[in-house]
């Protein structure tokens, strides 16, 4: 259902309007932190990836923020019906997002166990693979601030072809490890990147589904597994 | 090692169960002169359940409270069309005894309205029109009224007092203790807590909510935050019209038109 217009009283729109910039801001940061990472990752600048670990900080000084206007909008302004859906839906975006961040941080610890130099050959699938990611997580942020029920749909959607790339980077890194041990340390290390890629995916999955029913009030339908 | 012991839930999240209608509204329409307030209403009132009717002012939720006690029949150009079955039974019918249907239905106002008498005496008034009681049984139904309304243990010391020397709130429990006597089956409650403070309104809910074991309760409010505390069922009324009727947190969580979701958003008008 549309929200056709604004509250009569105006500084309730405010208040909506100022968590949804909370959370999509929150979005922005988990978003530029997965590319970030990714691009230290591929250029192996640690000492980016040690401030991109430092920087976490500031998102959950967001989720905490993000918190308290939560808990402050529901005792001052008793949100009902979709404005009450939104508001607990942003709680737990929050917190998701919040996730989202630490796999971000998860792969920028691991850049310096990567050798300096030097082509790792199944690399070259990673940042294909965090494109989607964080593409998924853009527009699933996209979709709660426009509260746009469609776009959400086609994240979910998304998250299959995810599967799939991690399914296949999982293959190529066992090949590459059997070839010589000496690459079991780098490949285990991008098989963690790759499993973090792919959970990202999945919490923009849930995100997704948490924004579906916000704008509609029905649960999204999940295919059977 | 003990496992952490599981706490039953209440199972209000199971599939809600549509009791019975104990007031059925059909196709009522309702008319002040020429001016319609009320257009082809249909509604299904659960007995021993408590339905809040909502909707800005003027959209004939108070209207339909008069309809269902017969009050506008006391103004000749005020007629209501369709009916109202309770238990079945058509109470618009002419055939429906006016004496009848007061003492099956009681009404309770937004401004307290004791009688100025004794407290004894306002409870004791309408049970004494309707019922021949000796002195003792008459005792014991306005203790059981007072009791029923939560307001016992305030005044069983000073049964003899004026009804004016009590609290707003007292006063409205008081009004609440008079309706109870006479053991109607339907209880009708107009916006009875605006005039309260806080405690008194929450004294008021609690007894509603104890109250809806044995009454069919109607309440028409404007705080939508006391219909979603007190009721279980919720009808959103606009322009005379029925707009939605539902669970009351479907109502309040999900509702299904988007006049009601404006409304009770606070994005009306």
């Amino acid at each position: 259902m549309q929200q056709t217009h604004g509250h009569t009283l105006k500084a309730f729109d405010q208040d909506l309007g100022e968590l949804r910039g909370l959370i999509v801001n929150m979005g922005a940061f988990a978003q530029a932190a997965i590319e970030e990472a990714m691009r230290c990752l591929v250029e192996r600048d640690t000492s980016a990836a040690a401030e991109l670990v430092q920087a976490d900080e500031q998102l959950d000084e967001l989720e905490t923020e993000a918190e308290r206007r939560v808990v402050e909008l529901i005792a001052l302004r008793a949100p009902m019906a979709d404005d009450l859906r939104d508001v607990i839906a942003a709680l737990k975006i929050a917190g998701v997002v919040e996730r989202i961040g630490d796999y971000a941080k998860n792969i920028a610890r691991r850049v310096r166990r990567l050798p300096p130099k030097g082509e790792i050959e199944p690399l070259s699938l990673l940042p294909e693979m965090a494109k989607i990611a964080s593409g998924m997580v853009h527009d699933v942020l996209v979709a709660f601030d426009q509260r746009d029920p469609v776009l959400a749909q086609s994240v979910c959607a998304r998250d299959d072809a995810l599967d799939d790339f991690y399914e296949s980077i999982f293959r190529t890194l066992l090949t590459f490890m059997m070839e010589s041990p000496q690459n079991i340390g780098p490949s285990t290390t991008l098989l963690f990147v790759a499993k973090n890629l792919e959970r990202i995916g999945d919490h923009a999955t849930n995100i997704a589904e948490m924004v579906y029913f916000a704008a509609t009030g029905e649960r999204l339908a999940t295919p059977a597994e | 090692m003990t496992l952490i012991a599981e706490r039953p839930l209440s199972t209000a999240a199971e599939a809600p169960v549509v009791p019975p209608a104990k007031i059925a509204v059909r196709d009522l329409d309702f008319f002040y002169g020429k001016a319609q307030a009320l257009t082809r209403v249909d509604l299904d009132m659960p007995a021993n359940a408590v339905t809040a009717i909502i909707g800005p002012s003027g959209c004939g939720k108070s209207t339909l409270l008069r309809a269902i006690n017969r009050i506008y029949e006391l103004y000749p150009e005020q007629r209501a069309v369709g009916e109202i079955l309770i238990e079945g039974e058509n109470i618009l019918s002419p055939h429906y005894g006016l004496s009848r249907l007061r003492r099956c239905i009681g009404m309770v106002f937004q401004k307290p309205t004791p009688f100025a008498t004794t407290i004894r005496k306002n409870v004791a008034f309408a049970l004494s029109y309707y019922e021949r009681l000796s002195k003792s049984e008459l005792a014991d139904r306005i203790e059981a009224a007072l009791r029923q309304a939560a307001l016992w243990d305030e005044v069983k010391d000073k049964l003899d007092a004026s009804a004016l020397s009590l609290s707003g709130g007292q006063q409205q429990r008081l009004c609440i203790a008079r309706t109870l006597a006479v053991k109607p089956e339907v209880v009708l409650l107009d916006e009875p807590t605006s005039a309260l403070d806080p405690i008194s309104t929450a004294k008021i809910e609690e007894l509603i909510h104890e109250l809806k074991q044995s009454f069919t309760i109607v309440i028409v409010t404007h705080n939508m935050q006391q219909a979603a505390r007190v009721s279980q069922r919720t009808a959103f009324f606009h322009l005379g019209e029925l707009v939605e009727a539902g669970e009351t947190s479907q109502i309040f969580t999900n509702p299904h038109v988007q006049r009601t979701q404006d409304y009770i958003t606070g994005r009306y008008g």
